[in-house]
């Protein structure tokens, strides 16, 4: 019988082989590439061309502000909802429970160039049913697509949409790791409903939110799909995102090596939004 | 200081009744368990009585206040969990305050109970610790000092020492009795454990299928049981029971046989009952009771089928064909073996009769046992 040290590695080998191909080399070459020049005839190694321009680049700064804009406004929003449509899904007073739960979570598997489209009909400046919506109850059209504003509220609406079921599944199932009759013994404390939310079922959540929080951080820092489809990045750049720069620079323009050393600029700001996240806000509850 | 009052209590869930008209009278500083099988409903009493649960009907009163509508938190009730539930993103100290803090209590007051409550319970080391590195008697400390600190009137336990190994099983319910003494407060106490109930109760609630069956002191459970059922339940080893037939009733006797007994007893009863020749009654004799070394009033022979050796004590299972194995207990050391044959004699003082009802015929107590009622 072929047995020995080896065999686990035989097994593994179709998923390293995928592994090394598809994304070591690729991450590790981009890597090089971001300290070289490929805008030459031969690729050069050049290393302050690209991550020196990073620093001087007026555009990647303003996609950075517009990343981040999107970031503080939708993340906070995003989790409050979430943390609130758990607690409403793990009533004991909800009837039909699995249909709302999927009703939460199917946003996430609809396609994106599908929700983007009715999306554009909804939040359309001129005849959308939202700004229609909005005239019955007097408020004056919003520039969805024609205003800086409107544009990043209207991708932060399109991110909520989407991701808060997501959010809200997890969070759902740090609500069921709590145990019921801690809310019994505060009960008999003279605990008010509001009271046991902030002093134990907020607390107990803490890692399953800030999981949630890391993943979203990371998530929008790498945003491109919602203003790609609904705003395009505009008006005038005003929702041109990170990745979407990088895109541009790396696909558009052809700079690989400009747009590798983006990439490792928003890799090298997650992790750093993260660590700065489970420093602050991390340690389990109960140790 | 507080006595509790039930009257005709009732819970349903749905259509399912849980609880099926509880009354029940209990005294200040009485020491009270609800003792009964699995499923019969303890814990949703206390609940109820913890407003836990809504009571469906009937009254629930704690010193003479109806508190079928107060919310649980004024009811001057604690209670301790089965599962502790204590806050686990808390220090002992800070689970200790949780209900003080909420109370608006001034600090210094909260600091002192907990110093009080620390050192009765020998928490003081533990008080910056969480939960989750507490062993489990610690624990279970912890939450005994949750309840004692908000100073109640009643106490109510669930379970609590179900969760402990044998040892500090036996060395917290020490402590309970001391605190029991030391607190002077009403205790209603849940278990499954007869041991439990009968070395901490005053008093004894046997419950089965959400209804009382007995309300009695522990030595009056064990020597006056109510049922058949009670007597049954309490008792290690279980009670032996014969099918008898009545062959004659006196105003103060009744004589029964069996078709095992070597001949008729003649049992005396406390109160006159009549019963036609030829009823089927229970005959009930407990295992410690029978002898294997003297004749007595009557005799049963046996083939002894197991011999269980408990230390100071000896099982001695014989099959006489009944539907549950005979039970003899004896001596540790008793020079018995499987397949021996036996001679059982029993004495008509210890014999128990129940009517074609299973309910108890009121007997006269043998001479060798006092219920010591206080
Ligand atoms: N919330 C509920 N809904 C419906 N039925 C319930 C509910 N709580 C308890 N019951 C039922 O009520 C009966 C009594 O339950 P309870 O928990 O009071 O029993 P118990 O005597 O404490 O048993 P155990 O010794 O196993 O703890 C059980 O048949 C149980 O299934
Ligand atoms: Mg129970």
């Amino acid at each position: 019988m072929l047995r020995n040290r080896y065999t686990p590695y035989a097994f593994l080998s179709p998923y390293i082989i995928i592994f090394s191909v598809f994304w070591l080399v690729p991450i590790l070459f981009s890597f090089a590439m971001s300290f070289m020049n490929t805008r030459s005839r031969t690729w050069q190694f050049d290393f302050f061309l690209n991550w020196g321009r990073l620093l001087e680049d007026e555009l990647l700064w303003q996609a950075l502000k517009n990343t981040f804009l999107i970031i503080a406004l939708q993340v906070p929003a995003m989790l409050m909802l979430a943390v609130f449509a758990a607690v409403l899904l793990n009533s004991k007073d909800l009837n039909f429970k699995g249909l709302h739960r999927f009703a939460i979570f199917a946003p996430i598997v609809v396609a994106e160039a599908a929700y983007a489209v009715i999306f554009r009909l909804l939040f359309n400046d001129n005849f959308g049913f939202v700004n229609n919506m909005l005239a019955l109850i007097n408020i004056d059209a919003i520039a969805w697509t024609n205003s800086s504003s409107g544009a990043t509220a209207l991708i932060a609406i399109g991110l909520t949409w989407r991701w808060t079921g997501y959010n809200a599944i997890i969070i759902l199932a740090g609500l069921q790791n709590i145990p019921k009759d801690l809310y019994e013994a505060s009960e008999l404390e003279g605990t008010s409903p509001w009271q046991q939310f902030t002093k134990i079922t907020l607390p107990l959540l803490k890692p399953a939110i800030l999981l949630c929080l890391v993943l979203s951080t990371f998530g929008t820092l790498q945003l491109f799909t919602e203003p790609t489809l609904l705003t395009e990045g505009g008006p005038g750049g005003s929702t041109t995102t990170v990745a979407m720069y990088m895109y541009s620079q790396g696909f558009k323009s052809f700079n690989f090596g400009y747009g590798s050393a983006i990439a490792y600029l928003i890799v090298f700001l997650g992790l750093t939004l993260s660590l700065l996240q489970f420093k602050l806000f991390g340690g389990k509850p109960d140790e | 200081m507080a006595n509790i009052q039930m009257q005709q209590l009732k819970k349903n869930f749905g259509d399912i009744p849980v609880i099926k008209g509880i009354d029940l009278d209990i005294k200040d500083r009485e020491f009270i368990c609800f003792l009964g099988p699995s499923g019969c409903g303890k814990s949703t009493l206390l609940r109820l009585m913890a407003g836990l649960e809504e009571i469906s009907s009937g009254e629930f009163l704690i010193d003479n206040k109806r508190m079928n509508d107060v919310p649980a938190s004024l009811r001057g009730i604690s209670m301790v969990f089965q599962s502790y539930a204590l806050y686990p993103h808390l220090t002992v100290r800070q689970n200790l305050a949780f209900g003080l803090k909420i109370q608006k209590l001034p600090s210094d007051e909260i600091n002192n109970r907990i110093r009080e409550v620390a050192r009765t319970l020998q928490l003081s080391e533990l008080l910056d610790r969480k939960p989750k590195i507490l062993s489990g008697g610690q624990r279970q400390r912890v939450a005994i000092g949750r309840a004692i600190v908000r100073r109640p009137k009643v106490f109510l336990l669930d379970e609590p020492l179900s969760n402990l190994d044998a040892t500090l099983r036996v060395s917290m319910r020490v402590e309970l009795a001391r605190l029991h003494e030391e607190l002077q407060a009403t205790i209603v106490y849940v278990t499954h454990d007869q041991v439990e109930a009968m070395t901490l109760a005053t008093r004894v609630v046997v419950m089965k299928d959400g209804a009382i069956q007995q309300f009695a002191s522990p030595l009056e459970l064990l020597h006056r049981p109510a049922n058949i059922f009670v007597a049954e339940f309490i008792g290690t080893p279980k009670i032996n029971l014969f099918k008898v037939e009545v062959q004659e009733c006196g105003p103060q006797s009744i004589t029964v046989t069996h078709a095992l007994f070597s001949n008729p007893i003649t049992v005396s009863i406390a109160k006159e009952i009549k019963f036609a020749a030829g009823t089927k009654l229970t005959l009930g004799i407990r295992p410690h009771r029978l002898s294997t070394k003297q004749s007595l009033d009557c005799t049963i022979s046996a083939k002894v089928t197991i011999v269980e050796r408990l230390g100071t004590e000896s099982l001695l299972y014989t099959d006489l064909g009944l539907e549950t194995l005979v039970i003899c207990s004896a001596a540790g050391t008793v020079p018995i073996i499987r397949g021996d044959q036996i001679t059982l004699g029993f004495s008509s003082a210890n014999c128990l009769l129940f009517d074609d009802h299973d309910q108890a015929i009121e007997r006269c107590l043998p001479a060798d046992v006092q219920l010591l009622i206080s």
